[in-house]
């Protein structure tokens, strides 16, 4: 899910090709879990990385900044798609029948 | 992760850049030194970068290799009196040229503070990406 956001190369497309073709679509619910276990997995590393700079294990300051502003993004992306699947969800359960 | 890959190819170019400040920083505090451990004067070092491929991406990011030795002549200085002159009553310097090592300092800095922009460009496009549709 979150690998949606590098760049839109032909490797990208093969691959959505292939998805479509081999792969039945997974659980949202999966889907969802693989992400928020990819965003704790970046928001771990950095944490690691701000610990081991204040142990004094790292000297490059930039690689500790880094660390925390992918793991920002990745949240940030994670709580968009959520919201964006919530909201499609909610208009589905106003509808009338 | 895949998708950070570009953010890695920042990191390394910020990286590479730090390393060489270290090495110039060397130079300027060691550009009179006239001892060292193998004896004769301090040698300019030069840091080596290569291109490092990242696998599955046609990107690549920067490696230092090494850290090579300046092979050129030693700067030679008539003061007899120094502990360290030769018969003739010349002393070798190191053959770091302090004028150099200043330009080469601007040079590493604004080279960092490119990799910072970029770094800043990709994640502002990132965040524009996850804009899309809200306005």
């Amino acid at each position: 899910m979150i690998d949606g956001i590098s760049g839109v190369g032909p490797s990208n497309v093969q691959k959505l090709q292939q998805d479509k073709t081999l792969r039945k679509a997974p659980d949202f619910a999966e889907i969802l879990k693989e992400a928020f276990d990819k965003v704790n997995q970046v928001q771990k590393n950095a944490e690691q990385m701000a610990s081991d700079f204040a142990l004094g294990k790292i000297s490059n300051i930039h690689e500790v900044i880094i660390e925390a502003e992918k793991a920002t993004i990745a949240l940030r992306l994670t709580t968009e798609v959520r919201n964006r699947i919530v909201e499609a969800y909610r208009e589905i359960m106003r509808m009338q029948l | 992760m895949s998708e950070f890959t570009i953010f890695n190819v920042s990191a390394s170019g910020m990286t590479a850049q730090r390393l060489r400040l270290d090495v110039i920083a060397s130079n300027i505090a060691n550009s009179e030194t006239t001892r060292t451990e193998r004896g004769g004067p301090y040698r300019r070092r030069v840091p080596i970068f290569a291109e490092h491929l990242l696998d599955k991406s046609r990107t690549s990011a920067v490696k230092v290799v090494r850290i090579e030795e300046d092979p050129s002549p030693f700067r030679l200085v008539y003061d007899p009196s120094h502990p360290d002159a030769d018969e003739n009553g010349y002393v070798s310097y190191p053959n770091v040229n302090v004028l150099r090592e200043m330009v080469d300092l601007i040079n590493a800095q604004r080279s960092y503070e490119a990799n910072v922009s970029a770094f800043n460009v990709t994640k502002s496009m990132i965040n524009s990406a996850l804009q899309i549709g809200r306005g």
